[in-house]
C-alpha cells in the first residue's frame, strides 16, 4: 500500500523533491526486502546445520579408524577419537563446533588438517567458475529458444525445439561428459581429455579446459531452461493484453520481446536462480568425469572418508551460497516485473 | 607404484635412451599429507616411496636388506642392532647423510607430539620397544631394544611406517613444525596442487644401492632417469582409461574388466603384476550360525578357490590358501596345502552340523581395483551349490570397516594391505575377540605361535613355526578363508625384467596390479620408461 502511494507520488509529483523521497522510500523497502529475507534465510542454515551434523553422525563409519588403517589396535582408535572430540556426546560436539562458526572457525580436516573454510572457499571458486559461466550461456541460449518455441506453437519448430530440449534434458551429465571427452578430447584431440588449469593461472589454457565441462552443464540445463521459457511465454501469449497489442496493429516482434518476454521471463528467471545455486551447491559428477578439484568432488571424497568437519562446512557453505543466490535473484526480479516491488 | 617407477627408469639406462621426460601416473585419491609415517593411506605411500628411504627394505622375496645402511648386525643377544651406514648418500638439499641424521630421525619418530603411525610398535608395550639410539661415530649407528624382536627390521620397512624414512632436519620449520620432505631418494619434492596433482623431480646427485645394477624390491638398482613424476588425482575409471589413451597419463591402475580390451589394444600394453595383498573372507565365528566349525568348513570347501579367483581377476589371479604369501622365503609346500574343493563333502558337513538354511550374509564393498565385491559373488554362487543360504549386502567402504571393527556382521570380504613378514600378518588376526572384535582367530595355540614368531630370529625356527600355523589355519577353524593374490606377467619388447610388487599399498591390496603402460603406435618408444621390478 504504501509503495503503491509512493508509485503514484511519483508519477503526479514532478519536484526533484518528491523524486527524492521516492527514491529514500524505495531504498527503504529495499533494505527491509533484503533483511526479511537474510533473516529468513536464518533458520534455514540453523536447520541444515543441525541436520547434516547429526545425519552424518548417524552413518555408520570411525573416522578415526580409517585414518590408523587395519592395523589400528582399539586403544590407538579411542585415543584418536579423544583428539579428534569425537569422544563427546553429540550436542557438546555440535556447539562446540557451532560455536567455532559463528567466530569464523569451519574447523580443520580430520583428513589432512587444512582449514576448512579456505579449503570449502577454494574449491568452490573452482566450481563457480564452471557454473556460473554454463548457466550464463545456458540461459543464453534457452531462453530465446524457449519464446521461440512458444511463439511457434505447434508449428515444426516448436516441436524440434521441445523435443530437443527434451532429449537434453533426459541426458545423465556423467554419460554426456563422457562422451563429449571420448569425442573432443581422444578422437579429435581438439581439447584437453583430463586436468585443470585455472583461469587465473593461465587464460588460454583454463578457457580449453572449462569447456568440455561447462557445454556438458550447458547441453543439460538448456533443456530445462527452454522448456521452462516455453511455458511461461505460452501462458503469457494467451492473456487479453497481448491480443490488444496485436490489435494495436504491432508487429509480432514488439508484441514478442516488448510486451510478452517481460513478463513472461519472470519464471525462467527464478528457475535461473534455483538451476544457480543447486549447481554452486556441487556438480560432483561433472569435477570427477572431468578431474576438477571442485567443491562437490570435494564433498563426495569427504563423505567417504568420514571427514565430518569437511562435510559440514561443506554442506553449510553450499546452504548458505543457495540463500544468496536466490536472494539475489529476487532483487534483480523486479527489472523483469516492477509488479514485485509495488507488492 | 613407486617400484615400477624406478625400474622403469632403470630400463632407460639400460637400453640406453637417453631422452628423459616427466612421467604422469594417475592416483584414485589425493594425499593425505607429505609427512612419512605421521597421516598416510596407500596413495600417500606411494609417492613418499619415491623421496624418502630408510635404513633398510624389503627385497622382491620379502627379506629385509641394507638400503640407507651399507650393512647392519644384530648381536648375539638380539638387544642391539648395529647399522654401519653408506657414505654416499646425500639428502635433496645436497647435505650428507650421517648417523647424527639417523639419531635426530629416530629421537622424532619416537616423540608422541611427531604422532608417527607406528610408534606404538616401537615404543614400550610394543613388538620392538627402542631404549636408544646413537652414533657411535659418523657412519654407524647402534639401536637398542628392550626385548629380541625378530620383525624389528621389517617393521622399519613397512610403508604404513613411511618406510622408517631418513629426512634432513631442514624438513621441519623453525617452529619444529613439517614443512616439506627432503630426503635421500631418486625424486625431490616439488610442487603439490591439491586435489589436482602432485610434482616430484629428479634427485640429479641419487646414489643407487648397488645391487650389481639389478632391480630387486625397495632395495634393488634404482636410478631416476625420467625428469620428473606426477601424480594426477583422478578418481573415475572411465577418465583414467580415456587419459590412457589419450596419452596424458603414462601409466594407470585400472580394473578387471578392462583387462581384455586392454590386451587387444594397439596403443596400450597391459601389464599384470602380483603384491602381496590379499582379499579375506572374514568369517564371524561367534554368530549363531558360523560359530559351528562344521558350517565353516563346508563353506570352505565349497568354494572352488582357483576358479573363483581367476574370476574376480579376469583371469589374472592365482589363489593361494595360505596367509604367507607366495613371494615370501617362508612360503614352503606346507603352505600350499588347504581344504579340498568338495562339494559333496561340502554338503555332508552342512547335514552333519545340522544347518537348516539359515541366511548368511557377505558384505563387501565396490571400491574399484579390489575384488571385494566379485569374489562374494563368485562365493555366493559357489557356497550356494552346497546348499548354504547365502546373500550379499553391498556397503561403503567406511561402514564395512566399521562392521569388521565391532564384529557385527557374518562374513566379510575384504582387501588387506601386504604385510610381507608372515607374523605381521597372523597378528592381523589373531588375538583375543574380547579384546578386540575385530580380530578372527582367538584360540590359544594360534595366539602362542604368534608370540613365538615375533620373538624367534632364526629364519628355520620361523619356517617350523610358520608351518604350524598354516596347519591348525588349514583345518578351517581360523575364522578366514584367503585369497591368495594371482601372477599374470605381461610384457612388452621394451620392458625387460619380471613384474613384481614386493610392497604393495593398501587400496592395491587386490587380486593382481594391473598397470597400462601407454604407448602411441608408431610413436616414439622413448616415451615407455617403465620397468618393473
Amino acid at each position: 500500500m504504501r509503495a503503491n502511494l509512493h508509485s503514484l507520488i511519483v508519477w503526479t509529483n514532478e519536484t526533484g523533491e518528491a523524486n527524492l523521497q521516492s527514491a529514500l522510500n524505495r531504498g527503504e523497502a529495499m533494505l527491509r526486502f533484503i533483511l526479511s529475507r537474510l533473516a529468513m534465510a536464518i533458520p534455514t542454515v540453523v536447520l541444515v546445520s543441525v541436520t547434516v551434523f547429526a545425519l552424518i553422525r548417524f552413518i555408520p563409519g570411525d573416522p578415526a579408524a580409517l585414518m590408523l588403517g587395519d592395523m589400528a589396535q582399539p586403544d590407538q582408535i579411542a585415543a584418536m577419537r579423544v583428539e579428534l572430540g569425537l569422544d563427546r556426546s553429540m550436542p557438546q560436539q555440535f556447539l562446540i563446533w557451532a560455536g567455532d562458526v559463528l567466530r569464523g572457525d569451519f574447523g580443520r580436516s580430520i583428513v589432512n588438517d587444512e582449514a576448512v573454510l579456505p579449503l570449502v572457499v577454494s574449491r568452490f571458486l573452482v566450481s563457480a567458475e564452471i557454473v556460473v559461466v554454463a548457466v550464463l550461456l545456458a540461459s543464453l541460449i534457452a531462453v530465446p529458444a524457449g519464446v521461440i518455441a512458444a511463439w511457434r506453437q505447434n508449428s515444426l519448430t516448436d516441436l524440434a525445439l521441445v523435443g530437443t530440449a527434451t532429449v537434453l534434458l533426459s541426458i545423465p551429465t556423467f554419460w554426456l561428459g563422457l562422451l563429449l571427452l571420448l569425442l573432443f578430447g581422444l578422437k579429435l584431440g581438439w581439447l584437453p581429455v583430463l586436468g585443470y588449469v585455472s583461469i587465473s593461472d593461465n587464460l588460454v589454457d583454463g578457457l580449453l579446459y572449462l569447456v568440455l565441462p561447462v557445454v556438458t552443464l550447458v547441453i543439460h540445463e538448456a533443456g530445462v531452461l527452454i522448456r521452462m521459457a516455453r511455458a511461461s511465454t505460452l501462458e503469457v501469449l494467451r492473456l487479453d493484453y497481448i491480443t490488444h497489442a496485436r490489435a494495436k496493429g504491432l508487429s509480432e516482434g514488439a508484441v514478442l520481446w516488448r510486451h510478452a518476454f517481460k513478463n513472461a521471463f519472470g519464471p525462467t528467471w527464478t528457475m535461473i536462480g534455483l538451476i544457480l545455486g543447486n549447481l554452486l551447491g556441487g556438480i560432483a559428477v561433472i569435477e570427477t568425469v572431468f578431474t576438477i578439484p571442485g567443491l562437490g568432488r570435494l564433498m563426495v571424497d569427504s563423505i567417504f572418508a568420514r571427514d565430518y568437519p569437511v562435510i559440514q562446512g561443506c554442506l553449510l557453505f553450499v546452504a548458505l551460497s543457495y540463500v544468496l543466490v536466490n536472494l539475489v535473484i529476487d532483487l534483480l526480479y523486479p527489472l523483469f516485473d516492477p509488479r514485485v516491488v509495488a507488492e | 607404484m613407486k617400484t615400477l617407477l624406478l625400474a622403469g627408469t632403470a630400463l632407460l639406462a639400460m637400453t640406453g635412451i637417453a631422452t628423459a621426460r616427466d612421467i604422469t601416473v594417475a592416483q584414485s585419491s589425493d594425499l593425505r599429507s607429505n609427512n612419512p609415517g605421521v597421516n598416510r593411506d596407500g596413495n600417500t605411500d606411494s609417492v613418499i616411496l619415491h623421496i624418502v628411504e630408510g635404513l633398510v627394505g624389503y627385497n622382491n622375496v620379502g627379506e629385509v636388506k641394507p638400503l640407507l645402511a651399507e650393512s647392519f648386525e644384530m648381536s648375539a643377544d638380539g638387544l642391539t642392532y648395529t647399522f654401519k651406514l653408506r657414505s654416499d648418500v646425500k639428502f635433496h638439499n645436497g647435505k650428507a647423510m650421517t648417523a647424527d641424521d639417523v639419531v635426530w630421525n629416530w629421537t622424532r619418530y619416537l616423540k608422541p607430539e611427531t604422532k608417527w603411525t607406528c610408534l606404538k610398535d616401537f615404543v614400550e608395550g610394543g613388538a620392538a620397544p627402542v631404549t636408544g639410539v646413537k652414533a657411535i661415530d659418523a657412519s654407524t649407528v647402534e639401536i637398542t631394544l628392550a626385548k629380541p624382536s625378530a620383525v624389528f627390521l621389517g617393521m622399519m620397512s613397512r610403508p604404513e611406517c613411511g618406510f622408517t624414512g631418513i629426512i634432513s632436519s631442514e624438513s621441519l620449520g623453525a617452529d619444529g613444525s613439517f614443512v616439506q620432505p627432503i630426503g635421500t631418494g631418486p625424486f625431490m619434492w616439488d610442487e603439490w596442487k591439491k586435489g589436482e596433482y602432485v610434482h616430484l623431480k629428479k634427485f640429479a646427485d641419487y646414489v643407487s644401492p648397488e645391487n650389481e645394477g639389478k632391480p630387486d624390491g625397495m632395495v634393488g638398482s634404482k636410478r631416476p632417469l625420467a625428469d620428473g613424476v606426477k601424480f594426477m588425482v583422478i578418481p573415475d575409471a572411465s577418465t583414467v582409461k580415456a587419459g590412457l589413451e589419450s596419452g596424458v597419463l603414462d601409466t594407470a591402475e585400472i580394473s578387471p574388466d578392462l583387462i581384455p580390451e586392454f590386451q587387444a589394444s594397439e596403443t596400450m600394453q597391459l601389464i599384470v603384476a602380483r603384491n602381496n595383498g590379499k582379499n579375506l573372507f572374514y568369517i564371524q565365528t561367534r554368530d549363531k550360525v558360523l560359530s559351528n566349525p562344521g558350517v565353516r568348513r563346508a563353506m570352505a570347501m565349497a568354494l572352488d578357490l582357483d576358479e573363483l579367483v581367476a574370476a574376480a581377476s579376469n583371469g589374472t589371479g592365482e589363489a593361494n590358501g595360505s596367509m604367507v604369501s607366495q613371494d615370501s622365503v617362508f612360503f614352503s609346500d606346507t603352505q600350499k596345502k588347504r581344504l579340498p574343493y568338495d562339494v559333496e563333502a561340502a554338503k555332508k558337513e552342512l547335514a552333519d552340523a545340522g544347518y537348516n538354511g539359515e541366511p548368511i550374509s557377505i558384505i563387501a564393498n565396490k571400491r574399484g581395483n579390489v575384488p571385494s565385491f566379485p569374489a562374494a559373488v563368485m562365493a555366493q554362487a559357489m557356497m550356494q551349490q552346497a546348499g548354504l543360504n547365502v546373500q550379499i549386502e553391498v556397503l561403503d567402504y567406511a561402514t564395512q570397516v566399521d562392521r569388521r571393527r565391532s564384529g557385527n556382521y557374518q562374513v566379510i570380504s575384504q582387501s588387506v594391505a601386504p604385510r610381507l613378514d608372515p607374523a605381521l600378518m597372523y597378528s592381523f588376526y589373531v588375538g583375543d575377540k574380547d579384546k578386540n572384535a575385530s580380530l578372527m582367530w582367538d584360540d590359544p595355540k594360534a595366539i602362542e605361535l604368534m608370540n613365538a614368531a615375533y620373538a624367534e630370529a632364526d629364519q628355520a625356527r620361523r619356517q617350523k613355526i610358520f608351518d604350524e600355523f598354516h596347519g591348525a589355519h588349514a583345518e578351517g577353524n581360523a575364522g578366514d578363508i584367503p585369497l591368495r593374490h594371482g601372477r599374470c606377467l605381461g610384457r612388452d619388447q621394451e620392458i625387460e625384467g619380471p613384474a613384481r610388487l614386493a610392497v604393495e599399498r593398501p587400496p592395491l591390496g587386490s587380486v593382481s596390479r594391473r598397470l597400462i603402460h601407454h604407448s602411441r603406435a608408431g610413436g616414439d618408444p622413448r616415451r615407455r620408461p617403465f620397468h618393473h621390478s
